[in-house]
């Protein structure tokens, strides 16, 4: 939850629901503790809600583009151009028999896709949609995103392990080496970012970007954090060029193999979640965020309307969250596209990429990003 | 130093073809997605299967004489050719023959052999069943015709690629008299000089 002296802060700035939803709720008699109560699971019912259906959109534009880029037509028949087929699918794994192998070790087996799945969503509370437009608005933001997604790598061990099967654990020994690997640049690549914005807070990293519109993107001054973030963030998700943890023609379906039903779902909604959860992260740290490529206050002066008038400031939010999803879904496209592209390395190139050229080229990168910082303070966030 | 210099230029130039490279890729799929489908949608469109379509084979019990000539061709042995020698009149007294599709490869060498025509190849080639023994057709089941694919109401047919007319691609929506690309047999022979028949080329 954004604190009261944090909402003092940013109550100038774009709309605070939380505020005026309390405010309704005292003026009905309640008390500020219950206003509060009834108020807290509102935004993470919503963020819960728009994480699967970000899922379930991810999934149906998977298929449709993979048919696409294959010269196939893809699902059709459930809903209009197959939109609910994602839906089936979903409702396929939720009535399938939930085996646990016989001699698999029972509570690891369960454990380990909810450790999968728990962080990812976890790291939803930071994304932010606008100004006061996410769960909260932790000081140490990306950092706990990054702290949050290296537990994910104990839940693949775990079911690798516990599903007593060897291409199981040969997959989450891969998953493991390959998400400690590209841990490191990834974080380089952020702390470049923060370093320029003096903050790890996810809304003051977009703020520092919303000075001149598109111009004023981190994308312009990190293009190689960019470029370093999407790799590993790509290889953390385990998409392809990087899905040897799950490649099927050597490991069946590596940590998944004896998966089925519902935690075969966990580990399949988690991969999506966090596939989106990447692309949104990408679109807040390079891309500007929510912001519109022209920054709305201009629009609005140049209209002759003031940012604080009620309908701006509802407008404002709205093509904020707009922008914000349309952005990831244009890196989500992206990384479609790539998966068809390009052909899955091995393991030894997996990790000469990561070790040799992502990690020199991180420290590099954040070290020239140091020294400009100190060299030209006005452009680097001094 | 300057060795060292040479080798972080190679390793720069490797990198930036190896990204040069990865662009290629993607405007290559990215280029796909503006293209047609190429897929048929199975059970409502199907193509028709060309003239030479080894299917299901069609067995006339009237026309056969128990020869066994198919059994003897066939790589296995196949066909079941049940009869019995009728002491009385000589005869042999044909009961029942049959074909076990789901061990047939469908080689055609029965019909090749079959000195009365009565065996042929079908273009029939839906033969999923719930139970293998119910792939062994006997002469009843042999006889009978598959529905066409041009002529069941419910099915688009779509012509082959090589059957299309010159420089079209889509089978959808082509009209069915429409001659195919290139010419046929006879257009071909036409266009040959006459051969001229000579008295040496026929002997006695």
């Amino acid at each position: 939850m954004v604190t009261i002296p944090a909402l003092a802060q940013v109550a100038q700035v774009g709309l605070d629901l939380e505020g005026s939803f309390e405010l309704a709720m005292r003026s009905l008699g309640l008390s500020p503790g219950a206003a509060h109560l009834l108020w807290l699971p509102l935004p993470m019912v919503l963020v819960l809600v728009a994480a699967v259906v970000g899922v379930l959109v991810n999934v149906w534009l998977e298929r449709k583009i993979s048919a696409a880029v294959q010269q196939r037509i893809g699902p059709e028949y459930a809903g209009a151009l197959g939109v609910l087929q994602p839906m089936a699918d979903g409702m396929k794994l939720l009535f399938k028999e939930d085996v646990i192998p016989a001699r698999a070790d029972g509570l690891l087996f369960t454990l380990g896709p909810v450790l999968v799945l728990v962080p990812v969503i976890l790291s939803w509370l930071v994304v932010p949609f606008g100004q006061n437009l996410l769960i909260s608005n932790v000081g140490i933001g990306i950092f706990l995103w990054i702290a949050l997604s290296s537990i994910q790598p104990i839940g693949l061990l775990m079911s690798g392990y516990a599903s007593n099967n060897k291409y199981s654990l040969l997959g989450g020994l891969r998953a493991a080496a390959q998400s400690i690997s590209y841990e490191i640049p990834l974080a380089l690549a952020v702390l470049a970012v923060v370093m320029m914005s003096n903050s790890l807070s996810t809304v003051d990293i977009v703020n520092q970007q919303s000075g001149a519109g598109i111009l004023s993107w981190n994308i312009w001054r990190q293009p190689v954090g960019f470029v370093i973030f999407w790799i590993c963030a790509l290889a953390e998700c385990e998409r392809l060029p990087f899905d040897l943890p799950e490649a099927e023609e050597e490991l069946v379906a590596g940590y998944q193999t004896e998966y089925s039903g519902m935690k075969f779902a966990l580990f399949y909604l988690g991969s999506y979640i966090n596939l989106v959860l990447s692309a949104l992260l990408v679109s807040v740290l390079y891309l500007g965020g929510w912001g519109f490529p022209v920054p709305v206050e201009w629009l609005a002066g140049w209209l002759g309307q003031s940012v604080d008038a009620p309908l701006v400031q509802v407008i404002t939010a709205s093509v904020g969250i707009v922008m914000t999803v349309l952005k990831a879904y244009l890196l989500v496209f992206f990384a479609i596209l790539l998966r068809w592209t390009v052909p899955r390395v091995r393991i030894d190139q997996l990790l000469d990429l990561g070790w040799k050229f992502l990690l020199p080229i991180a420290l590099v990168n954040l070290l020239v990003t140091a020294s400009l910082k100190l060299a030209f303070p006005m452009a680097f966030g001094g | 130093m300057f060795g060292f210099l040479k080798k972080v230029g190679d390793y720069t130039r490797d990198a930036v073809g190896a990204a040069n490279y990865l662009a290629q890729g993607l405007g290559v799929t990215f280029d796909h997605l503006r293209r047609r489908p190429i897929t048929v949608q199975y059970p409502y469109e199907k193509l028709i299967p060309s003239e030479r379509y080894r299917g299901r084979i069609h067995y006339e019990f009237d026309k056969c004489i128990a020869c066994e000539v198919c059994v003897r061709v066939c790589p296995i042995n196949l066909p079941v050719v049940d009869w019995v020698m009728n002491k009385a009149t000589k005869k042999k007294e044909f009961r029942n023959y049959s074909i076990d599709f789901g061990v047939c490869i469908f080689c055609g060498n029965c019909v090749e052999y079959c000195p009365t025509n009565c065996l042929s190849m079908t273009e029939e080639y839906e033969l999923a069943a719930f139970d293998r023994h119910s792939l062994n057709f006997d002469n009843v089941a042999l006889g009978r015709l598959p529905t066409s694919v041009t002529s069941d109401p419910a099915v688009v047919a779509l012509k082959e690629l090589v059957y299309l007319p010159k420089g079209v691609m889509d089978p959808h929506g082509v009209d069915p008299s429409a001659p195919r690309a290139g010419k046929l047999p006879e257009e071909v022979l036409a266009t040959l000089p006459q051969a001229t028949p000579t008295t040496e080329e026929t002997p006695s």
